[in-house]
């Protein structure tokens, strides 16, 4: 053990020497400006050559410690796409007592003149300044005189009084980055909880090195008339902990589809207050384990207290329930009250903002304070119910302990050993359905008494569409008949989000839109506004381009126009893993009446696939007497999220299922 | 003076009690008008005050009802303010659907937000606007408000309809002008609509009823070609503390130089030394500029800063030089400047920039506009410089600047000209390839593409895309053909002639379906065109077909061994007022030679030819997909 990491020491001492001048601001070369491509992706239009961060304190004995973050970043650009690069926006918070405020210094561009290293500094007129709105502003830069094979360099100071968070340090980028150091210097008062994320993990440095703050305590002596004062200088010793994170060569990001959210795989760091210790004080926690965020976020007034109050809805709720007799109904019916009464503002949090009270009394919420009315309504009615903290899709995965892990929170109800998940700020959502963007990994329940626990969030029961045809095939190639279409669960969540609120000619010309030769008529919606009901459309089609007549012979895929046209797996490789949101089965039911005077010559053979780990099957059977045709076709996708390590398998899954859907009946003329 | 004061109190007395009249309830909407309608605007009012040449008062009154989510973003309770713009009130109230007042929202309570357009790195506008949550729907909102200027060059137009899927119950407009300033308007798409318009001495009016939602249609000529709308502009007015009085496009012309490009052009010596040694002993005006252009294309890159003059006097030409940045305007003048420099004429040239052509209104001479090109004479043609692109070809225009009417800038006068238009024969894509099928049906083959004019555009941004792109492109390009897969992909972006050459090498597995004893597959691999336009039930728009092309292909088609040809899609020909399509097979031993050709025309069309147009695409769709039928030789 001792060995390797000696070892470890060994090789980075040894480069050390190197790092310091290569990774210093003002040291271009001449061979870097020459460089026409990127060594390590032929196609970077640009890319990170270093970016060095430092975050540290400062003290000044009015104010306390204030947090600096200075960056260095250089930048070489290989093509025009990368001009971008040479505009740097820095946000600072200015809608507290105290502002931020960041400093640019130290922006130049280099250019190689006739063999000669050209600078061009940034002056005032390259530099911006805008404010947002209340709470946010910016300051911008755009670098002069940049062109192709420019290097850029620039550095910022962004000084904080919120020592709570550090900014994030990414690694990595959209571009790749040869080299990113970033380091923080923590006085011995403070800790941090530090996260990572990402494929790939930085080489850390710890070192430990003494420090003193001055205090200059005045005070008067003689009294005011004699006008002396004395000053009592005193020198505190403390420990500043260093620790320094490197990573070299790291690749750019690549977007996928079917990712949930590319942050969970960026390389970065978080840096979060987990506690204080001041010299002859106790030590002050602030969030260590899941059972210290949870205790924290319950003593929260804008979160445990308001699950307290019940007065303000008391009398309405009793008012609505009477009659009902099973917890099921009730459930229902107090979801659905808080579901179409609140109105959710669009803001995202665990806590509340003016209180369920008067979000009550407005009819608007924010999420905390729809999902919490529902937690106290529901424990109202003696239901064992609870708050679960959340973080959206849009917020990245939660993975460690912490109080910025999560940034929502919805309703549990525990029922005969089920656990049903509740979130009241959809219109589209149900109990046991929750909105998309919800299902993310898990979430952690609080209970009464301050405990907690994981609560898994992906659904695990399939959402259903089921499609049932009853068409005849003319001579001329065109199917005409009734067509029946259903979406359960999440499907139907998903189809509401998309068209609730369209009219029926709007819906039917979308359909007819990805259809080539089809029409529609007759379209009717079933149970498009109740959500307890199977949401239903039925309608007519007349469909030209589905079949193709060749000589005597008539081709066609029993699935019609449904089949599947094409892969959406088409990438040979993936990165991340495939987040599908949840399980579906799809389902089809065809019944095909042929001509008269054609008769079966070929049927696609029946196939049974199922893919490995039981990720998912595909049943296809298709069957044929006198002149019915009968197709069964399901394809169930049985997990929400497929790892990167399986894509292939996948892939060749949905392959050769799309394939099948596209196989061809042969129709012979007799 | 009290006489005059009385008077306005009568007034207002008169209109606050009409006011109160009106009801808000949405119970009382006529039923044609909820229609494809997420919102309805139950009245709008502007009425505009043009007290002085640099003094202007707006005040707005507008009533909608919002049906649901998707309406709104309709609501649109917004003013912007700068240095020169002023918010005098702003206010809303919110009414159920019966009527009931619910809310009241005051200045204070509406979000002061910079305007982020998303790529100015600057901009100094602001603005105050509504983030209403509804609690219930449908809903009404009463939005009111008061804004004054000194900015009198651009005055507000009235377009009743602003948005799709929103009916208009009732919406006017009331200009009050000082007879002295050179009052003009023009009436654009009032056909079909019942307008109503009075007009005094001093003021005028217009106000329409019960106009239908509007929905989006494809193949629709752009907006400003369908939708009613009135322009109002002023011969004496005034913008950021510059003077103007303009009555036709030479004086405009010419009031643009002075005011806004005549003290940018002063350059460093060292740059006017540098640009005269770069063009040398070179004669040519076109040629020189073929060199400060590659220059200027070197040198500088896009980006935008909105400040100073509403954002219409470019930046200094010596500051471009020395940033190496600007905006359309500073990259366009300081192209300019620098040809002016080494003896080059050019004109700074504005124009709507957009992929749907809009046109300069020649008939209306105001300010208008939104991107700066430059103009080139070249004997009777002019050559148009795109400044902002550091990739363009010398003289190219794409979608955004082709085939419309512009303004040149000339020192002593403005005249209106038309950019250059590709024909449907000059916008050309020529493909030649080769494939070969094998026993299991897998494609191997290759495939050269070579295009030109409007559909250069289209392509020569390929050459700078990461291979996952570029990939994902051609997957999709290709997107009848599964499995593919491109082994060779090769570019060559000639700049003289301004043509894109795609070089392809293809493998697709599966490409042919095997049924039992035969093969199907569609021989035109490589060139299919599956786009059909949506069908409409009741379509209300002409078509407008706004750019042509001409799509011709080749191919050599190489049959499996030990399978017969048992069937092949008939040649097939259509020709017609929307263009020409052909395909043509020739069989030989073992091999098919196939050919085709399209040609699209442009063209503006009646709506009823809209169905034809369809069935014109579906037709040439169908045949590009047709299959050939083999069967294994027993």
């Amino acid at each position: 053990m001792k060995r390797k990491y000696l070892l470890i020491i060994i090789c980075i001492l040894g480069s050390v020497k190197n790092y310091a001048q290569k990774y210093k601001l003002d040291n271009v070369t001449i061979e870097e400006l020459q460089e026409k491509v990127c060594p390590k992706d032929a196609g970077a239009s640009a890319a990170i050559l270093f970016q060095k961060g430092r975050t540290y304190f400062e003290f000044n004995q009015n104010t306390g410690f204030t947090l600096i973050t200075e960056v260095e970043t250089k930048i070489k650009i290989y093509k025009k796409e990368g001009y971008d690069w040479a505009n740097k926006a820095v946000s600072i918070y200015i809608g507290g007592n105290s502002d931020e405020n960041v400093d640019f210094s130290k922006a130049v561009t280099y250019n190689l003149i006739n063999g000669q290293i050209e600078k061009s500094k940034l002056k005032s007129d390259g530099e911006f300044f805008e404010k947002i709105n209340k709470y946010w502003s910016k300051r911008k830069i755009a670098l002069p005189n940049v062109k192709v094979g420019s290097i850029i360099e620039y550095k910022y100071t962004l000084k904080s009084p919120y020592i709570s968070t550090f900014p994030d340090w990414q690694f990595q980028n959209t571009i790749p980055v040869y080299y990113s150091e970033y380091s923080t210097d923590i006085p011995e008062y403070y800790f941090y909880n530090v996260y990572r994320k990402g494929f790939f993990t930085a080489i850390e440095t710890k070192d430990k090195l003494p420090k003193s703050i001055r205090i200059d305590e005045k005070s008067a002596v003689g009294g005011v008339i004699k006008g002396g004062f004395t000053h009592d200088i005193q020198e505190i010793n403390y420990v500043m902990n260093r620790t320094i994170y490197k990573l070299e060569n790291v690749p750019a990001l690549k977007e996928e589809s079917f990712v949930n959210n590319i942050d969970n795989y960026t390389a970065s760091l978080q840096h979060e207050l987990s506690g204080k210790k001041m010299p002859q004080s106790p030590f002050e926690s602030f969030s260590t384990t899941w059972e210290d965020v949870t205790k924290k976020i319950y003593d929260n007034d804008d979160f445990g207290t308001q699950l307290n109050k019940n007065n303000y809805y008391e009398a309405n709720l009793k008012a609505f329930l009477t009659g009902l007799t099973t917890p099921e109904e009730k459930i229902t019916a107090v979801f659905k009250y808080v579901q179409s009464t609140m109105n959710w503002n669009k803001f995202y949090s665990y806590t509340c903002d003016d209180g369920v009270k008067k979000a009550y009394d407005t009819k608007v919420g924010n999420v905390a304070e729809i999902n919490l009315m529902l937690v106290s309504m529901l424990r109202y009615i003696d239901l064992n119910a609870n708050p679960v903290l959340v973080s959206t899709r849009a917020n990245g995965i939660s993975l460690y302990p912490s109080r910025t892990a999560y940034n929502s929170v919805i309703a549990s109800v525990l029922i005969n050993g089920n656990l049903l998940l509740l979130d009241a700020t959809s219109k589209f959502a149900k109990v046991g359905i929750l909105p998309i963007r919800d299902l993310n990994w898990l979430g952690r329940m609080i209970k009464k008494d301050g405990t907690s626990e994981m609560v898994e969030l992906m659904p695990k029961q399939s959402s259903m569409d089921v499609v049932k045809a009853l068409v005849t095939l003319d001579k001329d190639g065109i199917f005409s008949g009734q067509i029946r279409e259903q979406h359960l669960d999440y499907n139907a969540l998903r189809w509401r989000e998309n068209y609730s609120g369209l009219s029926n000619d709007n819906i039917v010309e979308n359909k007819e839109k990805e259809n080539k030769g089809l029409e529609i008529s007759d379209f009717e919606l079933t149970e498009s506004a109740n959500l307890e009901e199977t949401l239903g459309e039925k309608y007519a089609i007349k469909a030209s381009n589905s079949a193709e007549i060749i000589g005597d012979k008539m081709y066609f895929s029993p699935l019609i126009y449904f089949a599947t046209k094409e892969n959406p797996f088409k990438q040979d490789k993936r990165e991340y893993p495939v987040d599908f949101s949840y399980p579906f089965m799809d389902k089809y039911m065809f019944n095909i009446t042929i001509p008269d005077n054609y008769q079966v010559e070929s049927l696609p053979k029946p196939m049974a696939l199922a893919m490995a780990d039981n990720y998912g099957t595909f049943n296809y059977t298709v069957t044929n007497t006198g002149n019915k045709i009968q197709l069964m076709v399901t394809l169930d996708v049985k997990t929400s999220i497929i790892p990167a390590e399986d894509y292939l398998t996948l892939k060749e899954f949905f392959k050769t299922a799309i394939e099948k859907q596209n196989e061809k009946i042969v129709l012979k003329k007799i | 003076m009290n006489y005059k004061f009385i008077i306005l109190f009568i007034f207002t007395c008169v209109s606050a009690v009409k006011a109160q009249k009106f009801e808000y309830s949405s119970l009382l909407i006529p039923e044609n008008l909820k229609e494809n309608a997420n919102s309805i605007i139950r009245f709008q009012s502007i009425n505009v005050n043009i007290i002085s040449q640099k003094s202007l008062e707006i005040k707005t009154k507008k009533a909608i009802t919002v049906f649901n989510y998707k309406g709104l973003s309709n609501v649109d309770a917004r003013e912007y303010f700068s240095k020169s713009e002023k918010i005098n009130a702003i206010e809303a109230i919110v009414y159920n659907s019966f009527g009931k007042e619910i809310k009241r929202i005051k200045r204070s309570d509406f979000k002061d937000q910079s305007v982020v357009d998303g790529f100015s790195i600057l901009t100094d506008g602001r603005t105050l606007f509504l983030d209403y949550t509804p609690t219930e729907y449908p809903f009404t909102i009463v939005f009111e408000s008061e804004t004054k200027t000194s900015n009198t060059a651009f005055l507000p137009s009235w377009s009743p309809i602003d948005d799709y899927f929103e009916s208009v119950e009732k919406s006017d407009i009331s200009i009050h002008f000082p007879s002295d300033l050179g009052f003009k308007l023009k009436e654009i798409n009032f056909e079909g609509r019942n307008i109503l318009k009075n007009l005094q001495a001093n003021s005028i009016t217009y106000s329409v009823e019960n106009l239908v939602a509007e929905r989006p249609e494809d193949f629709s000529p752009s907006e400003n070609k369908v939708l009613p709308k009135v322009k109002f502009s002023l011969e004496k007015f005034f913008l950021e503390g510059v003077e103007g009085n303009i009555k036709n496009w030479s004086e405009y012309g010419s009031w643009t130089y002075n005011n806004l490009l005549s003290d940018t052009e002063a350059i460093s010596d060292e740059t006017k030394t540098k640009i005269k040694m770069l063009v040398g002993n070179e004669s040519d005006p076109i040629k020189k500029a073929r060199i400060i252009y590659q220059y200027v294309q070197d040198k500088t890159r896009y980006v935008s800063i909105q400040l100073g003059i509403g954002g219409w006097k470019p930046m200094l030409a010596k500051e471009v030089d020395r940033l190496g940045y600007g905006d359309c305007k500073a990259l366009a003048n300081y192209t300019r400047v620098l040809l002016k420099n080494v003896g080059v004429q050019s004109f700074y040239t504005v124009i709507y920039g957009n992929q749907n052509k809009k046109d300069f209104e020649q008939d209306f001479v105001s300010m208008q506009g939104n991107h700066i090109i430059l103009a080139l004479p070249d004997n009777e043609k002019l050559i148009f410089l795109e400044c902002t692109s550091q990739s363009s070809p010398f003289g190219y225009q794409g979608t955004f600047t082709d085939d419309r009417f512009a303004l040149l800038v000339k020192p002593e006068k403005g005249e209106i000209i038309k950019t250059n238009e590709y024909s449907e024969k000059a916008s050309c894509q020529i493909g030649k390839g080769k494939y070969e099928i094998d026993q299991d049906g897998n494609l191997s083959g290759n495939f050269e593409i070579k295009s030109k004019g409007i559909q250069y555009a289209n392509k020569y941004t390929l050459e700078s895309n990461s291979k996952e792109n570029t990939e994902a492109y051609y997957k999709a390009y290709f997107s009848w053909i599964n499995n593919l897969k491109l082994e060779k992909i090769s570019f060559k972006n000639d700049k003289e002639t301004i043509e894109f050459s795609e070089d392809l090498k293809l493998y697709a597995q599966n490409y042919g379906t095997i049924n039992g004893s035969s093969m199907v597959f569609a021989v035109n691999a490589f060139d299919q065109n599956s786009n059909v336009p949506q069908r409409y039930r009741n379509r209300k728009n002409p078509l407008e077909i706004s750019r042509g092309f001409y799509d011709e292909s080749e191919m050599e088609v190489i049959l499996p061994q030990g399978f017969k040809l048992e069937s092949k899609p008939d040649n097939f020909e259509i020709k017609g007022k929307f263009g020409e399509y052909k395909m043509e097979l020739s069989v030989g031993s073992n091999k098919i030679i196939f050919k085709r050709y399209l040609l699209i025309n442009k063209g503006i069309y009646d709506k009823s030819e809209y169905e034809n147009y369809r069935k014109f695409r579906e037709q040439i769709a169908k045949s590009d997909n047709s299959k050939i039928v083999l069967t294994k030789n027993q």
